[in-house]
């Protein structure tokens, strides 16, 4: 190799080239520098927070759900306790050939394809819920527990609801979710409306995790804190007693409330179903619940809306009184219908009424002089009127599928018809019949309203909500009508509910209104007739019995509002319900 | 081949003590990284660490000449090694960058950089004489490192490959190629950029996105940056302590025994403990330059000067990848990743380095 001579210059510019690394490797070092003095000073708290995050896990557990009680705190839904066969992934390996092993060892009848689906879902650290345990089940475990490493009987809360005819009112709860929140959820009337309230603030577990989700230590515990206890206005008694009422071949409600302070003391509805059987997870129970075409989880109560047939009528009668459409001792001739246009419309009876008066023409449900009084009337009186005393508005008592029914009005009519209001119509109404749309509990508060002179106390459920007053003050003279009208109908010969104090003179004396909400138009003078319950009419065409009533009449307590749907006519099927379950009441004083 | 023994008093003890200083730090903090074991990285590395040793004292005896004499063999070994690696190597994680030699996985692309650095310092050594080298005598080198790139990058290992590129260029940037030219090609790239996007391979643009926006995949691919920033900025100014960062010790870093052992490092010894890392790393590098002023040979100059840079390099692009300013690209933090062949190559380096500071020019001594 030749020698080689470095000049100088040469050696200058090596130097100088080096200096001018050098300053970039110090620029990048500081370019680093700084960007670690960004995150490890300027935002230091912003990652610690993450990483203090990352390896916390917040593990809750399921607070004790608050229990559910009469006015009289008799227990309607507490809590009980589960037992039920869990399987952790992480314990075992083989934890699928214990859960095979358990079932050949215990008769659980498992769906073993269903579980290994389930099971793909389920987190390594997170239980899976195989089967409940029943005690022998639990014994038979425990002997052979030295088998199993992956699976534990694990206890925990479920809901129990020892009345299967409050389920209509309680509602019941949703499966368990699997996170956040390790607890079930009311989906249904008051466990849904009364969730927050009734479910308590679950407790914490703060958990050191690593990044696969494995607890590593516990760091500390939060116990969970017990709900509410939900104390309602409903008696048990009563609401047993009215169950017992109800025919168990028929569809109906009935619904008890206090005219004082507008508390709910009963409600049933027919045909009934069983809320713990959400809670037992029987399936196949739920399926047929769920697919019964008689539709048991509807509260026809609250929210099954009919014509109200002729309990309607106070309405009309007040609208005329208001409007001095009518003298109250004028007397209107009924000869069996009433002609506006072409048309005839027919009294329920067909060889009329002969001269009745205002009294009357409420006792002995005379249609023609509605028609008559309808014939003067504006249908938005009507309507307002009705507002005002409580129809057509949603009631918010904790309970789910809210409605407000219907009294129809031009306007309403206009918007959701497109059509303008025809006179005829407003005839058909004022007996109750036509659009006309109201629930059981709708008219109870009706007659509250009207036993209130207008002004009447809002429903509730909820023992601890204040009692409050709404509506419109009606004039003293035409509620002293009105109300002695009612009275008449059961107290005095000829009322359509006589009967009532004829069969069972030692009951409590009530006043009401009898009702036949028509299904189809069978002929008007058909309706409450005597013949019409020979006739051979197809059940589900039958008109609706109806009966609101009140009790004591002279003092008025309670009232009860009786649907027993193709039942026929009101005198003959609701009304003697209603009776009973208002001298229960009244004995009982509940 | 070998120089007298005595000459082993020359060597400057100073700079093998700041190498076992990081060393050591590099144990400690593997030993961390599994939680408070020596058991499996710490031991490995330690291990390695003793049986390289022997080797690299040798490689501090050794002659210069020989060095200089065989520079073109040792590429030549490298270029075999590379397409051996290709041909029958071991393919990891996508990629085949390792091949089996004596019971070894070895990482040819790691000593590809020392033969490179080598073979470019002869070459301008021999080029001594012109004041600045145009950019025709630079050619042969930056073709040769190109080379490199290419064979390295289809591995593909693109962090590797362009850091040879990068000293490559380095080389010739101290050798004095004309300003005018890194300057231009500077230029070209950035305007080429676009263009050069579309070579990268779909998992190389992906990492490159997720560093601009590790957000767009917080679980997925930008896991890594997000939970390596977490590590880092969680350590605040003073650090978790030892043995304290939550983030490595349940398992939230990936790869946080290899190319995130920065994190491990900086979570539990925060800022300060960094600063001093990055200011030891900023030491071990001047010492070798410093010498460099007093030598004249142009081969000796190059050797000392670009191979201290390397380490001090990799140091800056490893830590600038995990506090998120570089995307993630795979290049070892030199005595601190866990890994055989980034150990010995850079301790290979370091016995080059005191090899070469102990030199006096007083005599001639390359003929």
């Amino acid at each position: 190799m030749e020698k080689n001579k470095t000049s100088e210059d040469s050696i200058k510019i090596l130097n100088r080239r080096s200096f001018i690394i050098i300053i970039v490797g110090a620029i990048l070092s500081f370019i680093v520098s700084i960007r670690l003095f960004s995150l490890q000073v300027i935002n230091y708290k912003f990652y610690k927070k993450k990483s203090v995050e990352n390896k916390l896990s917040i593990k809750l557990t399921p607070p004790l759900r608050g229990d559910i009680y009469d006015s009289k705190k008799n227990l309607l839904a507490g809590s009980s306790s589960l037992y039920e066969f869990v399987v952790f992934k992480n314990l075992s390996k083989d934890h699928f050939q214990e859960i095979i092993k358990l079932d050949g060892l215990i008769k659980l009848n498992l769906n073993f394809d269903e579980i290994s689906k389930q099971l793909k879902k389920y987190n390594e650290y997170t239980g899976f819920s195989l089967s409940r345990a029943s005690w022998k089940q639990i014994v038979e475990f425990e002997k052979n527990k030295f088998l199993f490493n992956s699976i534990k009987i694990i206890e925990s809360k479920k809901r129990y609801y020892p009345y299967k005819n409050f389920s209509q009112i309680i509602g019941y709860m949703g499966q368990p979710t699997q996170s956040p929140e390790p607890y079930s959820k009311g989906i249904f009337h008051l466990e849904k409306s009364y969730e927050k309230y009734l479910r308590g603030i679950p407790g914490k577990i703060f958990n050191e995790v690593n990044s696969r989700g494995r607890t590593i230590r516990e760091i500390s515990i939060e116990k969970s804190i017990k709900g509410n206890d939900l104390d309602l206005t409903i008696d048990l008694t009563l609401q047993n007693y009215a169950q017992s009422q109800l025919p168990l071949d028929k569809k109906g409600s009935i619904v008890v409330i206090s005219v004082l302070d507008g508390s709910i003391l009963s409600m049933n509805s027919n045909p009934t179903f069983d809320a713990q059987i959400f809670e037992d997870r029987e399936n196949n129970k739920i399926k047929d619940l769920l697919n019964d075409g008689q539709k048991p989880l509807f509260n026809r109560a609250f929210s099954g809306f009919y014509p109200p047939g002729s309990v309607f009528k106070p309405i009309s009668a007040l609208v005329g009184l208001q409007r001095n459409l009518i003298n109250p001792q004028k007397e209107v001739f009924c000869k069996g219908h009433s002609t506006l246009g072409d048309r005839n419309y027919y009294c329920w009876k067909k060889k009329g009424h002969g001269k009745v008066n205002l009294k009357r023409a409420i006792k002995e449900s005379c249609d023609v002089y509605f028609y008559e009084l309808a014939k003067k009337t504006n249908i938005d009186d009507i309507a307002s009127l009705s507002s005002d005393l409580g129809l057509y508005t949603e009631y918010d008592i904790g309970l789910s599928n809210k409605g407000k029914g219907l009294v129809p009005s031009k306007k309403w009519k206009k918007a959701f018809l497109d059509e303008s209001w025809y006179q005829g119509e407003t005839l058909i109404t004022c007996i109750g019949q036509g659009y006309n749309q109201t629930s059981p509990l709708q008219l109870a508060i009706l007659y509250s309203a009207i036993l209130n002179g207008g002004k009447y106390p809002i429903p509730k459920l909820d023992k601890k909500v204040p009692t409050k007053f709404t509506g419109k003050s009606l004039n003293n003279e035409h509620q002293k009508i009105i109300v002695n009208s009612l009275n008449a109908v059961v107290q005095e010969p000829r009322g359509t509910a006589h009967k009532l104090s004829i069969s069972n003179p030692e009951f409590v004396k009530i006043g009401g209104k009898t009702g036949t909400s028509q299904v189809i138009r069978i002929k008007e003078s058909e309706r409450e007739d005597d013949q019409y319950k020979s006739k051979e009419i197809e059940e589900r065409f039958k008109d609706h019995s109806v009966f609101v009533g009140y009790a004591p009449y002279d003092k008025p307590k309670y009232i009860a509002s009786v649907i027993i749907e193709n039942g026929g006519s009101g005198s003959a099927v609701a009304a003697p319900i209603a009776h009973k379950v208002l001298d229960f009441a009244y004995k009982n004083n509940v | 081949m070998f120089r007298e023994f005595k000459s082993i008093y020359n060597l400057n003890w100073i700079y093998f003590f700041i190498l076992l200083i990081i060393f050591w730090i590099g144990e400690i903090n593997l030993y961390s990284a599994a939680g408070g074991s020596f058991d499996p990285w710490a031991s490995n590395q330690l291990i390695r660490f003793l049986f390289f040793l022997p080797l690299f004292f040798l490689v501090t005896m050794l002659e210069p000449k020989f060095i200089y004499n065989f520079a073109e063999i040792f590429l030549i070994l490298v270029l075999i090694g590379l397409i051996t690696t290709l041909v029958f190597g071991y393919t990891g994680m996508g990629a085949t960058r390792w091949i089996r030699i004596a019971g070894f996985n070895l990482q040819v692309s790691e000593f590809t950089k020392i033969a490179l650095v080598i073979f470019m310092a002869k070459y301008f050594h021999k080029l001594n004489a012109e004041k600045t080298i145009g950019l025709f005598k630079s050619i042969l080198p930056l073709f040769v490192s190109i080379i490199f790139f290419i064979l390295v990058a289809i591995q593909p290992d693109l962090g590797t490959a362009a850091i040879i590129l990068a000293l490559g260029l380095v080389v010739i940037f101290y050798a004095g190629i004309k300003l005018i030219y890194p300057l231009l090609s500077l230029g070209i790239i950035f305007s080429m950029s676009p263009i050069l996007w579309t070579f990268l391979k779909p998992y190389q643009q992906n990492r490159i996105q997720i560093f601009l926006n590790p957000d767009i995949d917080p679980l997925g691919k930008g896991y890594h940056i997000i939970q390596s920033k977490i590590a880092i900025g969680s350590g605040g100014l003073q650090g978790n302590g030892f043995l304290e960062g939550s983030q490595s010790s349940l398992d939230f870093l990936p790869e946080k025994e290899t190319d995130f052992v920065f994190a491990i490092f900086s979570e539990q010894f925060g800022f300060t403990g960094s600063i001093l890392l990055i200011s030891l790393f900023f030491i071990m590098f001047l010492i070798p330059v410093f010498k460099t002023y007093k030598l004249t040979q142009v081969f000796n100059k190059i050797i000392l000067f670009v191979l201290s840079f390397k380490i001090f390099f990799e140091f800056l692009i490893n830590i600038s990848m995990t506090i998120g300013i570089l995307p993630v690209v795979g290049v070892a933090l030199p005595f601190m990743s866990y890994g055989g062949s980034s150990l010995l190559s850079n301790l290979l380096i370091c016995a080059l380095l005191l090899n070469f500071m102990s030199i006096s020019e007083k005599k001639r001594m390359f003929s």
